[in-house]
Parts: C-alpha cells; structure tokens; sequence
C-alpha cells in the first residue's frame, strides 16, 4: 500500500503525513494532525482529497484480493462436502450415541458438583462476613463487660475502638448500627456514673477532712521540735507525692501500705500519715481521666470545683456553739485544714484540676471568713483559758497551712487582737480573784508562830523589817492575810499574760512592755477598783479600814519587785530604758487616801448616833453638876478608840481624831443653835457648858501622841468663848472689842450670839406676869433688849459689808 | 435634832470568847445581814436600833466587845452602864461554854447588881459539829436564874427574838412616868436619868 501511494504522490509533506499515519499508533495521530493545520492556510482542503485518493486506492487493492481467492473458496467448500458424506461413513453417529450415555451420569456428578461448589464458596463467603463480624461483637461484649465492672477509661478505649476500627468494617449490618446507637446511651451513663461516683468521693473526702487536718496539725506541731533530718525526710516524702503517676493513682488502694513507707514510719518512730493514706483519691482520678478521655475536662473542671467551693463554705460555717469549749474550735480549724491540704494535694499529682491561682482565690475567701467566725466567736469567751487554747490552736493552725504554702499573715494580726482580749479576760478574772481575796481577809496582822510559818511568808512576799526580824515567837506580820496574797496573785498575772505572747514571734522588748501595760492595767483598773469597793463596802468596820491602810502600804513598797520580776522573765537588760513603768504606786496611794476619808466619815457616823441620843432638858433651872451621860459615852467611845488601834499611822490617827473632834464641836454648835429650838434657860447653858468642859477635857489628854500644844482643843475654841460670853454675860467687853484682833471672844459670830440671845429672851417672857414685882427681872429684860438690838446692828452691818 | 426622837434608851452589852459570834449576832439584829468572814473585833464598837415595845419608842444602844484577853481593861469598863447583857457561847466549841462562869463572875464584879443577864448558845445551825447539847445550856442558865435561847446568826435563828425579850425584861423593870412628870420640877428628870440616879 504504502507503494501505491508513492505512485500517487502529489506533495511531499503530505504524503509524509499519510505515512505516518498507517504506521503511528491511534494515541499518536493528534500531533500528527495538528501539523496538518498548522501549515499552509488550504492546506486541510488539499489533505482531505489525498487522503480520498488514497481510500480509493485501498479499495481497488481490496477487489482485486477477494476475485484472486474466489476459485479456491469454492474448492474448499467442495471438499468439506465430500468429508460429510465420509463422515457418516465412519458411524460417528453410533458413537456419539454411546458418548452420551455414558456422559449422562457425568453429567449429572457434575451438577452434584457444581451444587457443592456453589454451597462452598456461600459457607466460605459467610466465614468471611463472620470473621469481619465475630471482633465486633467480641469487642461489644468486653466493653459490657468493662462497663459492669466499672472499669471506665479501659471502657472508653474499647468503645473508642469499635467507633473506629471495627464498626466501619460492619457498617452495612444493622446489628452494628443498632450498637453504635448505644454508644452515646453508654457514654452518658459513664460520665453520670463518674459524677456520681466523683460526688460520693468527695463526701468521702469531706468527711475524712478532718482527720486529714488533725494529722497535718499534729504533724506540724512536732515538727518545730522535730531535727533538720527529720524534716528532709518529710520532704522527701512530700516530693514523693509529688510524681504520683496516673496509672499508679488508678490502681492504688487505700489498704495497700508501700514497704519503704512502712520502713520510713519506723524509723521516726512516729505514725505519720499521709493524706493518701487517710482518703481514698481514686474516684478523682477516675473521674478526671475519663473526662478527660471524652474530650470535655473543662465540665469536670467546673463541676470539681464547684463542688469544692460547696464544700468550703459548709466547712467555713462553725457550729453556733463552736465558742463553749476549745474541742469546738478544734474541730472547726482541723476541718478547714484539711480541706485545703486535700486542694494542695491535688494540685500537685493532677494537671490543671486546681491551679495556684484558684487554691489562693478560694484561701483568701475561706480566710476573710474564718476572721471574721473567730472574730465574732472570741468574743464570747470569758475564760482566758479557752482564750489561750484558742491562741495556741490558731497558731498551729497559721503555721500548718503555711507550710503548705498558704499566705497567713491576716491570722497573726488576728491573734493580737485576740491577745488584747485574751487581757481583758485576765482582768474579768483576776478581779474576781481579788474580790475572793478581800472576802476572805480577816483583817488582822499575820500571826507567826515559828521560823517555818516566817519564811513561808517571806518567801511569798518580799517584807523586810530587821527588828521584826528579831523578835521571838509568837509574833506578828502588820500585814494582813490579803497582802501576800495580791502580792502573789498579780504574779500569776504576769505569767498567764506572758503565756499568750508564746509562739507569736515578738521581741523580748515588745513583750516587756505588753507586760508592763498589762501590770499597770490590773494594778491602775482592777486591783483600784475592787480596794475602792472594798472601802465603801456599806458594812465595813473600822478594823478593816485600818489594816487596809497598813496593807495598802506594804503593797506600795512591793512595787518595786513586780517591776525586777517582769524584768526578769523577759530577760531584758537592766540598763535599758522601759518606755513603760509600773503606776501601781497611784493605785495604792489613792485606795489608802480612799480608806483614811471612809475611817473619818465613820468615825463621825459614830459620832452623830451619840448625838442623836442627847437628851438635854432646855428648860431646866439648874444644871445637876455632871456632864450629860451620851456625851460620856462618847468620850469614852472615842478614847477607846485611838487606844485599840494603835498601829494605825500616826498622821492618819492625828487627821482622824482632830476631825472627830471637829465634827463633834460643830454638831454641838448646831445643836445649840437649832431653829426648832426655842427656848433655852441658863441652867440648861450651864448643863451644855459642863459637856464641852469633857470635850476639852479629853482634847488635851493627848489620845493620839504627836499633837503640838494645844493644837486640838482649837477644835472647840468656837464653842467655848460662845458659852464664856453667856456664863460670863460680857456683853460689853464683846461688843466693845467687836472686830479687834485682840478681842476676848474673836471667834464668836454676831449671828450665833444673836440667836441664843434670842432664845433666852423668849425664856424671860415666859415671866414677864411677875416682872412688875422684881426690878432685878426687869432690868435684865431691858438689858437683853438693849443687847439684841446693838447685835441685829452687827448682823446687819455684816450683811452690808459683805 | 435638839428634841429627842425616843421616849427611852437601853444600854446592851455583848460578852462572850472570841470567835463566838457575837458580831454576827449584833450584825443579823441590827442590819439583818450576815458575814461569813471572821474579823475580830478589836476593843469596842456599838449599833443603835430603835424598836417599839408596849406603845414605847426604845432606842437599843448595843455594845459590842471585843472577846480578846487583850483587850479586858477596855471592855469592863462597859460593864457599868449596861443595862441588859447578854453572853454568847459556841455549840460547837466546847472551851467556850466553859468559860460562861468566867464571863458571870466578871458581871458580878464589874456591873450594876441589878443588871439583867441572858445566855445565848449561838451557831445552833451547825447541828452536826455540835459539841454542847442544849440541856446544858438550859440547865446553867437555871442554875442562874437567867434566859436561854440557842440561836444562829447565819440562819437567823432567834436573834430578834433574844434581844426583844431582853428588852422587855428591862422595860418590865423600869419606873413608870408619873402623869404630872412634866409639870413638876425636879432635880432628875425623865425615866431615863431616874435610872441613871439608880445606877449610881
């Protein structure tokens, strides 16, 4: 063919093209074609008609083949013709017939065949499915299985599995959908299972926190006694904590003690739990992990720590009678305690449950809360007792959650707080102390019977007197029972004062002065004011009194000692200054001053009862001679008196006996000028006059020693130129002399003069029926006209100039 | 205050050993009130009550003394002016009901012949510590021919009921005022300074 078109060939390039034609395979001719366009502009039209000639050519070439084989196609289908008459020749029919025969059972083994064939390739089929089917089912059943045994996360491995692996496999099954829609049915119960699991946990825990508390506050208060060594081994331990592991954590039981821990306990001798070994954390974990697993870690995030916050608050509410008794506190501070070492626990073995952050938030909520619980309860306790037990618990309290890292500084501010209440308490009862004390004082010097009972008074007050000293036995202390004892007492103070500041970390000088302003409190406010109680007690005696002035001194002079004890225990240096001293030197000056004016007003209680006892006849003519018997009695009274109490102090029994003294001539006075009486005769005057003669009388006897001359008989000098005057009837020295500084009766007031005179005048009327018949009566009457007359004029001279 | 207040006035002594009670005993009469601490009574102290007998306002002028031995020569000289004296033992204290022949030979030494006398045995509350039975203080005080009371001053046992009895025994003995008294003018005056007259 290829010649044929070399024969025809018009152009060149044309007939490359044809060539390559017949000889390129189909895939190839679009290049080829393409180069036929990409030529000459008519070149297409020109292709096409070659490519005809050459169509026309194959066609001839085709003719010319068929007319050359025709002959020997008919001699061939001769032949066969003849092969067919042979062949019937050969009795092919006969055993054709005997073939299928004998193939007829052939054939009918091998339908058996093809039946079994068939029903094989279904069985093989069918164990295929299967064994795409069995690990679904097998791995549904262990994930039932997993799920009845609680045993979640491995649960969620299996059924994440399933999800991924085996169900795609199956997917065209309708038992495997109707599995997959069950998943999220088990999936839902999982997470219910863990919440309910996780909220039975934490009221486990919950329930356990305090025991977990009281462990940390035990462990934390024999650690400050505890050695270096010790500590590091608690460190130790606590950094163990520390890499506690997940799959560690979801296989531990609480009932499971390691070895080494088991060692480690020997070894400190000391049964030191720790918070694993108390609580049982796993439904935490669990519960954590499986959320986790699931892909929502924030819900158990919020969920676990709003639970907590829950908690918290019913941790952070005490009981309303938390404040009777200090196990009541105990509870409350061992309960916060633990909840927060079970928030740092899981702050240190989770990732992210707790953060630093939110353990601080809730700390700092929990502790503005307990301030203000202890602040509110404190108050109610009046037992400085249970005030310093409070004290030491806070403290322990403060120093365990701080080793776990707790900010506590707002605690130890509180403590200060409490400590001026925990004072304030003291005082309540140590008043109460000093109120027994007074009670159950006799109010008698210290009899001593032996050297042993002086040196047991000795030693429990610093008295020094070497004369007392000398004397034998049996002899006396001037003090009282009560001195040694305030003396002791106030001691006792001190140190139950001094016992608060313990632990709280203040300076020696810090704790100097809080003593000493504690001292000065009870000595200034207490111990004052249970001496001035005492004093003004409705039924106190004058033996009381005065052993109260001699005790009150005694106390003074003791001063000295309080101030060298509190020196003492602080163990601060003598040279260094004290920006406070003791002024119980007041309180004693003031309560004996207090005593001295009680013994005064008494006294002249005494006095005015003898006075209200007088029974004088005003009228009478004539005085019997003898001085009045109630004034005796108290003359009397009152020497016996200054007699008894001779250890009084000689200054108080001098102030004591010129103000009975005083009191007496002024109640005299008073009486004799009284306005409801209104009559009074000569005789009576003479009767009155004898009684003031027994009052100087016993003025100038000296019943107290130290008086200068006639220092107290001053007392009565009023009354005594007074009744001169009348005995005397010196009217006109008197008036003559009135207002001269050398006058005979200085100390007469016109006004007393005028009104006695008076009330004798009223005594002349009562005889003026028989004045006609005596000159005498007579001029006397005009004479006490003409004198009460230029008295009114004295009287009234003095209203003028004053 | 120049016009008494009271129409007559009974001078009353306390004598006993110390301890005894007699403060207590003034103290209930006097201000019903009782103390439980013993503070010894040093020399002499007194408390008035006025109390009305048979229409008639009596003040009570009530010595009381201290027991100490110390303090006799103060005491006695008490003795004198008392009207009515009363001495006090302890039932419970034997020496002390001993000692009432002592306290009697003191009152015929030192007081007024007349004087009237009364036995008081006190602390009867304190039955179970009991040391002297009430017959022997029953049986003295006949002997004397004087009035016996056990009394307690804590329980408040027959302690007004003494010192009004003792009271009226003395009023019983007291002279009568005449109904013209007070328009005649005599040289002693009042029942009071009339017993005064007597007891000089």
């Amino acid at each position: 063919m290829a010649e044929s078109c070399e024969a025809l060939g018009t152009v060149p390039e044309h007939e490359r093209i044809l060539q390559e034609i017949e000889s390129t395979d189909t895939a190839c001719v679009g290049p080829t074609l393409r180069s036929v366009y990409d030529d000459q502009p008519n070149a297409h039209k020109k292709f096409m008609e070659k490519l005809d000639a050459c169509i026309r050519n194959h066609d001839k070439e085709i003719e010319k083949m068929c007319n050359f084989h025709h002959q020997g196609f008919v001699d061939a289908i001769t032949e066969l013709l003849k092969v067919r008459a042979d062949a019937e020749k050969l009795k092919v029919t006969d055993t054709n017939r005997r073939f299928q025969d004998a193939g007829k059972e052939v054939i009918i083994q091998t339908e058996d065949i093809i039946r079994c064939r068939i029903q094989q390739r279904n069985i093989t089929t069918v164990v295929e499915k299967l064994q795409l089917c069995l690990p679904v089912l097998e791995m549904y059943s262990k994930l039932k299985e997993q799920m009845s045994m609680k045993r979640y996360y491995s649960a969620l491995k299996t059924m994440e599995q399933l999800e991924n692996v085996y169900f795609p496999r199956v997917s065209q099954y309708r038992f495997c959908q109707l599995m997959m829609e069950t998943l999220p049915k088990l999936r839902e119960d999982m997470m219910n299972y863990c919440m309910s699991d996780l909220t039975y946990g934490l009221e486990s825990i919950r329930k356990h926190s305090d025991k977990i508390g009281e462990a940390a506050m035990k462990q934390a208060q024999q650690q400050k006694s505890f050695s270096v060594a010790l500590q590091k081994q608690n460190n130790m331990r606590f950094g163990k904590n520390m890499h506690v592991n997940n799959d560690r954590i979801l296989e531990e039981k609480s009932d499971v003690i390691p070895k080494h821990a088991l060692e480690e306990e020997a070894e400190n001798d000391e049964e030191v739990l720790t918070v694993q070994d108390l609580v049982d954390f796993s439904p935490v974990y669990r519960c954590l992990h499986i959320y986790s697993a699931l892909g929502d870690e924030e819900t158990f995030e919020n969920y676990y720590r709003k639970q907590r916050k829950k908690q918290a608050r019913l941790v952070l509410q005490p009981q309303s009678s938390v404040h009777e008794t200090v196990d009541g506190y105990r509870r409350y501070f061992t309960q916060i305690v633990g909840f927060f070492v079970v928030e740092d626990h899981i702050l240190h073995v989770t990732q992210g449950l707790v953060t630093r952050v939110y353990t601080e938030e809730l700390w700092n909520m929990a502790l503005s809360k307990i301030i203000a619980v202890l602040r509110a309860h404190s108050s109610y306790c009046t037992d400085p007792d249970l005030v310093l037990e409070l004290k030491n618990l806070i403290v322990i309290f403060a120093d365990t959650l701080q080793g776990y890292g707790f900010p506590v500084n707002r605690l130890f501010d509180l403590l200060f707080e409490i400590r001026d209440q925990y004072n304030e308490t003291l005082l309540k009862k140590w008043a109460g102390i000093f109120r027994d004390i007074f009670e159950e004082d006799n109010y008698s010097p210290i009899p001593i019977g032996s050297e042993e009972e002086y040196k047991v008074v000795i030693s429990r007050f610093p008295f020094q007197d070497p004369d007392l000293e000398k004397q034998s036995f049996p002899k006396k202390f001037p003090m009282s029972q009560s001195v040694p004892l305030i003396y002791i007492q106030v001691k006792e103070f001190i140190y139950a004062s001094l016992k608060f500041s313990e632990s709280l970390h203040r300076s020696s000088t810090e704790i100097d002065d809080m003593l000493r302003k504690s001292t000065n409190l009870l000595l200034t406010r207490i111990l004052s004011s249970c001496l001035l109680n005492l004093i003004r007690k409705p039924h106190i005696g004058l033996t009381e009194l005065v052993q109260i002035i001699i005790n009150t001194t005694h106390l003074e002079q003791a001063c000295k000692y309080l101030e060298d004890f509190i020196t003492n225990i602080t163990n601060i240096s003598q040279e260094t200054v004290h920006t406070t001293r003791l002024y119980g030197l007041s309180t004693f000056k003031d309560a004996r001053h207090a005593a001295e004016g009680e013994i005064y007003t008494k006294l002249n209680q005494k006095i005015d009862e003898f006075v209200q006892l007088a029974d004088y006849d005003w009228t009478m003519a004539e005085s019997d001679g003898r001085a009045s018997g109630y004034l005796m009695d108290l003359i009397n009274f009152l020497r016996s008196i200054f007699q008894v109490f001779t250890h009084l102090p000689g200054k108080v029994a001098q102030t004591a006996c010129m103000s009975a003294c005083q009191h007496l001539s002024t109640s005299l006075m008073q009486m004799l000028l009284d306005s409801e009486l209104k009559q009074i005769s000569m005789g009576a005057v003479q009767q009155f006059n004898l009684d003031v003669i027994q009052c100087e009388l016993f003025a100038s006897s000296e019943p107290v020693p130290g008086f200068q001359g006639d220092t107290l008989q001053l007392a009565f000098i009023d009354l005594r130129q007074l009744l001169d005057l009348f005995m005397v009837w010196d009217w006109s020295t008197y008036l003559a002399d009135y207002g001269q500084p050398a006058s005979k009766y200085l100390r007469v007031n016109p006004h007393a003069a005028l009104t006695l005179l008076e009330k004798m005048k009223d005594t002349s009327k009562k005889n003026n029926i028989f004045a006609q018949f005596r000159k005498n009566d007579r001029d006397r009457q005009k004479l006490i006209e003409t004198v009460v007359r230029q008295l009114r004029g004295l009287v009234t001279g003095m209203s003028q100039h004053t | 205050m120049a016009k008494k207040t009271y129409d007559l006035l009974f001078k009353l002594l306390l004598i006993g050993d110390s301890g005894v009670g007699k403060t207590c005993v003034l103290f209930r009469f006097s201000d019903d009130a009782f103390n439980t601490t013993f503070i010894s009574t040093i020399g002499i102290d007194f408390k008035i009550k006025t109390v009305e007998l048979q229409g008639k306002k009596i003040k009570l002028q009530i010595w009381d003394t201290a027991g100490q031995e110390r303090f006799h020569t103060i005491t006695t000289s008490y003795y004198r002016g008392a009207m009515g004296i009363m001495l006090v033992y302890d039932i419970t204290n034997g020496k002390s009901f001993e000692n009432i022949s002592k306290w009697l030979r003191n009152i015929d030494e030192h007081a007024n012949e007349d004087v009237e006398r009364m036995l008081l045995g006190n602390k009867c509350d304190m039955d179970d510590k009991r040391v002297v039975p009430k017959g022997k203080g029953e049986q003295i005080a006949r002997e004397h021919g004087i009035r016996f009371f056990e009394t307690s001053a804590k329980a408040n046992i027959n302690i007004e009921k003494a010192f009004l009895t003792l009271a009226e025994d003395i009023l019983r003995k007291t002279p009568v005022k005449e109904p013209n008294s007070e328009n005649v003018d005599i040289s002693s005056g009042g029942g009071v300074t009339g017993w005064k007259s007597k007891c000089c």
